[in-house]
């Protein structure tokens, strides 16, 4: 984001009014052209409308077409959506197939997408579907019937082995592998 | 700036003339200039904001054209002359009388219709479809609630929202500009009741189905309505479906006797958990639980199933006479 914008509205990506979800209805009402007869940077709009402008119009009985000649000025165009925007558009030196493009772009937006800002390129009213996570989520039933202060509550999770107790382990792993023999040997040394 | 500039470039040019030999512009301001630009700004700031302008008083303007695009957007046909009458207010239409009147028209041939017919058989047809689309949407819900979430779907605020969007506010024929929200749900109505008129009331239904009840999505019916002394409710509930009695128990608690205290209250009925809250006394937990029980029960919980705006209610089921 640059200086330029600081001032510029923000916003998240949003269908108005719930679109499409009953019916589609095309955001753009109505778009003017404006023209002039005779100046050459106005050359390529002239050519859309003699060639493309009527097909526009029949293809598009939603959106309200107005063409304005006037002289010696900038081709432009202007666009106005349902949500009450309006979007200008210079038009100088484009050729017809730009100014279709253009047009295109107007007729699939939902509100003038050059005033808005978006801070994300998506957006959610409904962060999580499980909820959100408390401490009291999936505790053990047992931590209800705990008698408080309690010295095995008060324990951290992750006390590390200490070696006396790996000794201790390691013997009667091996007195168990030993089994009966073992006793024998030690019988046998008591005698000695 | 530009009148200053221009300003500045006559003082520039009529300077030469007036003085022979060294050509000197002039480096000043006239000292008109500044208690002049003060007048003006003062008469202004006197006049407060400008008052928005309405798009119809702009040169490039067709009502005609405006009023067919308005109906084929909307995938609907209508008839011109009734969707016309349905844009005019009755205070706008004896406005023009009045007009006509003083001018010397002869009233007998200009009478201009107004929409009260189209808006009343609009409202009807909105009503009648609205509260049966909820009944069939949220069969669980008792009717209160029902009636609390379709008077939502009916209420000025949400009416004028989806009219303004549909592209009414320039269209409509009316004594004020911006038309109030009142006129813009007014007008929506009176579209509904148009549309009945030039397509049928199953075209009608359609668009109330479209326009209107497409508001419920992603809403929290809680928002829209939450059951007054919910404990009492839930019993009842729980008694009329054979569930047992209610018991609410405490699952856990935090901070006791402290200013951040938690509790964490289930209810059960039949060792069955029916719902659980929190709550900052154990009388709160209790009723967020039922709250949330009665959303179960009821299922309007915020992660139920969406609704489903593609269905067709038959005509028979909804009510309107």
């Amino acid at each position: 984001m640059s200086n330029s914008h600081l001032f510029l509205k923000s916003g998240f990506p949003r269908a108005p009014l719930q679109n499409g979800l009953g019916r589609y209805v095309c955001q753009l009402q109505r778009i003017t052209l404006k023209f002039c007869k005779n100046n050459g940077s106005s050359r390529g709009m002239r050519d859309f409308i003699e060639n493309h402008l009527v097909d526009f119009a029949k293809e598009n009985p939603g959106i309200v077409v107005y063409v304005k000649p006037r002289r010696h000025r900038t081709p432009v165009l202007v666009g106005e959506y349902l949500n009450g925007d309006r979007e200008w558009l210079s038009c100088r030196n484009s050729t017809q197939d730009e100014i279709s493009k253009w047009i295109d772009l107007l007729k699939t937006q939902n509100g003038s997408s050059s005033s808005l800002r978006l801070r994300k390129m998506w957006h959610t009213d409904v962060p999580s579907i499980q909820g959100s996570w408390t401490p009291f989520l999936l505790r053990s039933p047992d931590a209800n019937r705990q008698t408080l202060p309690s010295t095995e509550a008060s324990q951290p999770f992750d006390i590390p082995q200490t070696a006396t107790e790996k000794l201790i382990e390691l013997f009667k792993q091996q007195k168990l592998e030993e089994g009966n023999a073992g006793d024998e040997i030690l019988e046998q040394k008591r005698a000695e | 700036m530009s009148f200053l500039r221009s300003i500045a470039c006559v003082m520039a040019l009529a300077k030469p003339i007036n003085t022979t030999g060294t050509v000197q512009t002039r480096r000043h301001f006239k000292r008109w200039v500044s208690p002049t630009l003060r007048e003006l700004a003062h008469r202004v700031k006197k006049q407060g904001p400008q008052k928005p302008e309405p798009r119809s008083g702009f040169v490039e303007w067709n009502y005609r054209s405006e009023l067919f695009a308005f109906g084929k957007r909307l995938n609907e046909e209508f008839q011109l002359p009734l969707l016309q009458t349905a844009f005019t207010q009755r205070a706008y239409a004896h406005q023009e009388q009045e007009r006509q009147r003083k001018l010397g028209i002869a009233e007998a041939d200009l009478q201009t219709g107004d929409n009260d017919q189209l808006i009343a058989k609009g409202a009807h047809i909105a009503k009648a479809y609205v509260e049966a689309y909820v009944k069939h949407s949220l069969p669980k819900v008792p009717a209160v609630g029902q009636k609390a979430i379709a008077s939502y779907l009916l209420s000025t605020e949400t009416l004028s929202n989806v009219s303004s969007h549909l592209g009414t506010k320039e269209l409509i024929f009316s004594t004020e500009y911006p038309p109030s929200s009142d006129t813009l749900a007014q007008t929506l109505q009176a579209i509904i009741g148009a549309l009945a008129d030039s397509s049928g009331v199953e075209r009608a239904f359609l668009f109330v189905r479209d326009f209107i009840c497409t508001q419920l999505n992603q809403k929290d019916l809680l928002d829209i309505w939450t059951p007054q002394q919910p404990l009492e409710l839930l019993s009842e509930v729980c008694n009329q479906r054979n569930l047992g009695d209610i018991e609410p128990r405490l699952l856990g608690d935090c901070g006791k006797n402290t200013i951040l205290a938690t509790f964490h209250v289930g209810i059960y009925a039949n060792r069955q958990l029916l719902g659980k809250g929190f709550g900052e006394n154990v009388q709160t937990a209790t009723k967020t639980a039922a709250i949330d029980a009665l959303q179960t029960l009821f299922e309007m919980h915020e992660n139920r199933r969406p609704f489903d705006f593609q269905i067709q209610l038959e005509t028979k089921n909804v009510r309107l006479g």
